[in-house]
């Protein structure tokens, strides 16, 4: 019992924050399946977070009252979103939606009244880490139902060969389009995770650095299954803390080298349905 | 106006910079087919070594910015060669090179943060003209002509380079298609190297010019300068130098307006604004020949 | 009245800037029919594909599926009014199984809605075992049930095509367009091919074939459309077709200048 103890000390705040970086993981790896390139998550998280905040600070909500809201105002914002961007080409539209974070900034910087301003938003609620490891679990297990009903197999398709899948009838501009709302639902929650953890937002808070990592995280895991994202946010979070111990100053490079060994040895990522069944065929061929 | 005309000198010479860096990050953005997160990094190490020669050694001036351009230039064929590289090998798309550039950004970043102590460093006043030069009634830092000079010649330099000389034509082609340049006798690894150093130098060039406006050399040095020339290519167009010199010129001085007559809160927000509208209605920029980004 | 022609293409025109790759092309498809679409490289075939399944618009032109105008509809449009189709290079999805290749492309064949099968509904359950059935079914008609479970990618070229069809085959078309099908396949593969499509059109699916091998469109096709540069050069029963002088000439050259050169050595 001592020793668990003594073990959540030492890396009890890694775990929750890991867990946080996880939702957003999710949340990426929604539009990744349909081979989608967006950084856009990050700024339907920053609605969700400043919503959440505003609903903890100004009204007493509790974390379970508002997280629905902070689901439903992400999907919102991604509503409007995808019907402009969707029928951009692929490079523009990654880039426009870096456009869009860009600008959140400025918004975000402009209404004190929402965001505290320049100043920041101090957020008097905190969430316990049995909320956040239950609201990981609950993302977890909508992942699992997506990545194994027909959605999934249709967002296989559309990803590998969209041409192909349209002379089968499934519409790659209507599953992007939901893959878009459900990585709006999740950022959301994300960004609402993320306010009760730090307790503190600020206009950095959802900015590029945040959407990097969050990409770099589902990429590192793999962003081939649903596991993979929450795989990749936990390497992505413990390393530079294991790597304090090591190497201090230079742990951020750490989490930098690996990140671009596995772009070079394992670019698929750390987990991959496919190559291990490739493996499991070359064995028994 | 009197205000007018010193505020629009200010919004060239901001400009400028921005135009430096855009130049530089133009010639591999198609290639990249995305940001490289990288590229600001170049600039704020150029920044850095300058720096360190002046402030160590008591280089003068111009060597050390010489320096610091070639250190950006070094510092981004290294990069290439060792991140983006292995994927063109691959032909592995854009996801791919993207995570790559973030992984360097991230490495890059963090080391600066180690060699400054987490602090942010001033050029010693000393160093480089701070005289102010008279252009009828109107006084003008010294500075801020040289940049604008700079950016002059730096474009003209390598618009010429690239339209009218064979090694221009030979990176044209690998841009296109690196394959039938390889076979047209385009040494197409060389050039992507040429291509790589001329970037990172005349990014470089940028970082260590903005570091002595500033009197801010840090990482942030070249975030800012990496979103606003990205801004500049694509309002510009990313296949055309000149293009790119001109966004990058327009864009410093509509942000040197906004800040005086509107508010310095919303004064990249107008930046910001203007290259959303230009990716979603008219990517190829205003002067750009091609609206398709190979990657 | 039903149209006897399930496909009908009217002035078919296609231009790619200033090249036209299909131009005023005339073409019948009757109903129930094995019909091949033959011609030299470049002639447009593949071309007409892409026209008729959507992934291309035409710049001019209609095309008639049972007598409706679908040019310009996008592809998931057109497939939903019953086309399917397979490829001139093999289009499998990597990372796929066969089950998993065939189960998607009966998706238009799903009953259940997307949100009963993410709450794993009883009756989408169903609907996912009838689903993976029939995928298994199919994969048996083209004998590749055995690796049903197995990565597509895995298997060889010519049982990636045959599972390619049984991919097209999933959505329960009323016109399937194969686009070379037998291309790199051996004699007994092909004539294996060929004899699907006959017990395919003998169930009343209407079939347009791209195909090289004379011989096949000879031994399997009930008519067939001869295409060069763009347009339709004869069409009608395979043999008439080949004998036409215009085919002829677009194969073998003008029997003057074959003559000329075999005098002059």
């Amino acid at each position: 019992m001592r020793a668990l103890a003594d073990l959540w000390a030492a890396y009890g705040v890694t775990l929750v924050f890991g867990a946080v970086n996880a939702v957003f993981a999710l949340s990426a790896y929604a539009v990744l399946a349909v081979g989608v390139l967006s950084f856009a998550t990050v700024v339907f998280a920053g609605i969700g977070g400043f919503l959440s905040a505003q609903l903890a600070g100004a009204f007493g909500w509790p974390f379970l009252a508002i997280l629905p809201f902070a689901a439903l105002a992400g999907a919102l914002a991604a509503a409007a979103v995808a019907g402009a961007f969707l029928r951009l080409e692929s490079h523009w539209m990654a880039l426009a939606s870096l456009a869009l974070v860009l600008i959140g900034r400025v918004v975000a910087l402009n209404a004190p009244a929402l965001t505290g301003g320049v100043n920041g938003l101090i957020v008097p609620l905190r969430a316990t880490p049995w909320e956040l490891a239950g609201l990981l679990g609950l993302c977890a297990l909508a992942f699992w139902r997506l990545d194994g009903s027909a959605y999934g197999l249709a967002a296989r398709a559309v990803r590998e060969d969209a041409a192909v899948a349209s002379t089968m009838g499934v519409s790659p501009y209507r599953l992007r389009f939901a893959a878009t709302l459900i990585s709006g639902a999740v950022g959301g929650l994300g960004g609402a995770a993320l306010a009760f953890t730090l307790q503190f937002l600020s206009p950095d808070t959802y900015f590029i650095g945040l959407a990097f990592t969050m990409i770099a995280s589902t990429v590192l895991g793999g962003a081939f299954h649903w596991s993979g994202p929450i795989a990749g946010a936990f390497v992505f979070t413990a390393l530079p803390a294991a790597m304090q111990a090591v190497v201090p100053q230079f742990e951020d490079v750490a989490k930098g080298l690996v990140l671009l060994a596995i772009m070079i040895y394992l670019p698929r990522g750390l987990i991959d349905p496919r190559r291990a069944a490739l493996r499991r065929a070359r064995a028994h061929g | 106006m009197l205000l007018f005309a010193a505020q629009l000198v200010n919004g060239l010479s901001l400009g400028s910079l921005y135009a430096l860096f855009g130049i530089g990050f133009g010639l591999v953005f198609a290639t990249l087919g995305v940001l490289n997160a990288a590229h600001g990094a170049y600039a704020s190490a150029a920044a850095l070594a300058a720096y360190f020669l002046i402030d160590r050694f008591g280089t003068p001036f111009a060597v050390a910015g010489l320096a610091g351009v070639a250190v950006g230039g070094v510092l981004a064929v290294v990069v290439d060669q060792i991140g983006f590289q292995p994927l063109r090998n691959r032909r592995s798309g854009m996801l791919a090179a993207l995570i790559t550039s973030i992984a360097f950004w991230i490495i890059l970043d963090s080391l600066f943060g180690v060699a400054t102590d987490q602090q942010s460093l001033a050029f010693p006043a000393s160093s480089y003209p701070q005289a102010m030069l008279a252009l009828g009634p109107l006084k003008v830092p010294t500075m801020q002509l040289v940049n604008f000079a700079l950016l002059i010649a730096v474009a003209t330099g390598v618009h010429l380079l690239i339209e009218a000389t064979r090694l221009g034509a030979a990176m044209r082609a690998v841009g296109c298609n690196d394959v039938a340049a390889a076979l047209g006798g385009v040494n197409a690894r060389m050039i992507v190297l040429v291509k790589a150093f001329l970037a990172g130098a005349t990014s470089g060039l940028a970082g260590v010019l903005a570091g002595i406006a500033t009197s801010n050399v840090s990482a942030s040095l070249g975030e800012g300068l990496l979103l606003k020339g990205f801004a500049a290519v694509v309002v510009g167009g990313f296949d055309d130098v000149r293009g790119t010199a001109l966004a990058g010129l327009l864009l410093g001085v509509v942000e040197v307006f906004v800040a005086q007559y509107l508010s310095t809160s919303f004064r990249d927000g107008f930046t910001y604004l203007i290259l959303l509208v230009f990716l979603v209605v008219r990517p190829r920029g205003l002067f750009g020949r091609d609206s398709v980004v190979r990657a | 009245m039903a149209e006897a022609a399930l496909l009908a293409l009217e002035r078919m025109v296609k231009r790619f800037g200033g090249l036209a790759a299909v131009d005023g092309l005339d073409m019948r498809v009757e109903r129930g029919a094995v019909h091949g679409l033959i011609g030299p490289n470049g002639a447009g075939k593949t071309t007409v594909i892409n026209l008729i399944s959507g992934l291309l618009a035409p710049t001019s032109g209609a095309i008639r599926v049972g007598g409706e105008d679908v040019a310009g509809l996008a592809a998931e449009a057109i497939a939903a009014r019953g086309v399917a189709r397979t490829y001139q290079n093999v289009r499998l999805f990597p990372g796929m199984t066969c089950l998993e290749q065939v189960m998607t492309g009966g998706w238009l064949r799903r009953e259940a809605s997307l949100l009963a099968s993410f709450l794993a509904l009883p009756s989408a359950r169903r609907d996912g075992r009838r689903a993976r059935e029939r995928a298994f079914a199919l994969l048996e008609n083209v004998g590749v049930a055995a690796r049903a479970r197995d990565l597509a990618e895995t298997l060889s070229y010519g049982e990636q095509r045959r599972v390619e069809i049984a991919r097209a085959l999933a959505s329960e078309p009323r016109l399937l367009l194969l686009d070379e099908p037998t291309a790199g396949m051996n004699a007994q593969e092909a004539e294996a091919i060929g004899s699907l499509t006959r017990s395919l059109s003998a169930q009343g699916l209407t079939i347009l074939m791209v195909e090289h091998n004379v011989g096949l469109v000879t031994a399997f096709c009930d008519r067939c459309t001869v295409m060069n540069f763009g347009r339709s050069l004869a069409e009608g029963e395979p043999r008439a077709c080949l004998d036409d002088p215009a085919v002829r000439e677009a194969y073998f050259g003008r029997k003057r200048d074959a003559d000329r050169m075999q005098t002059h050595g």
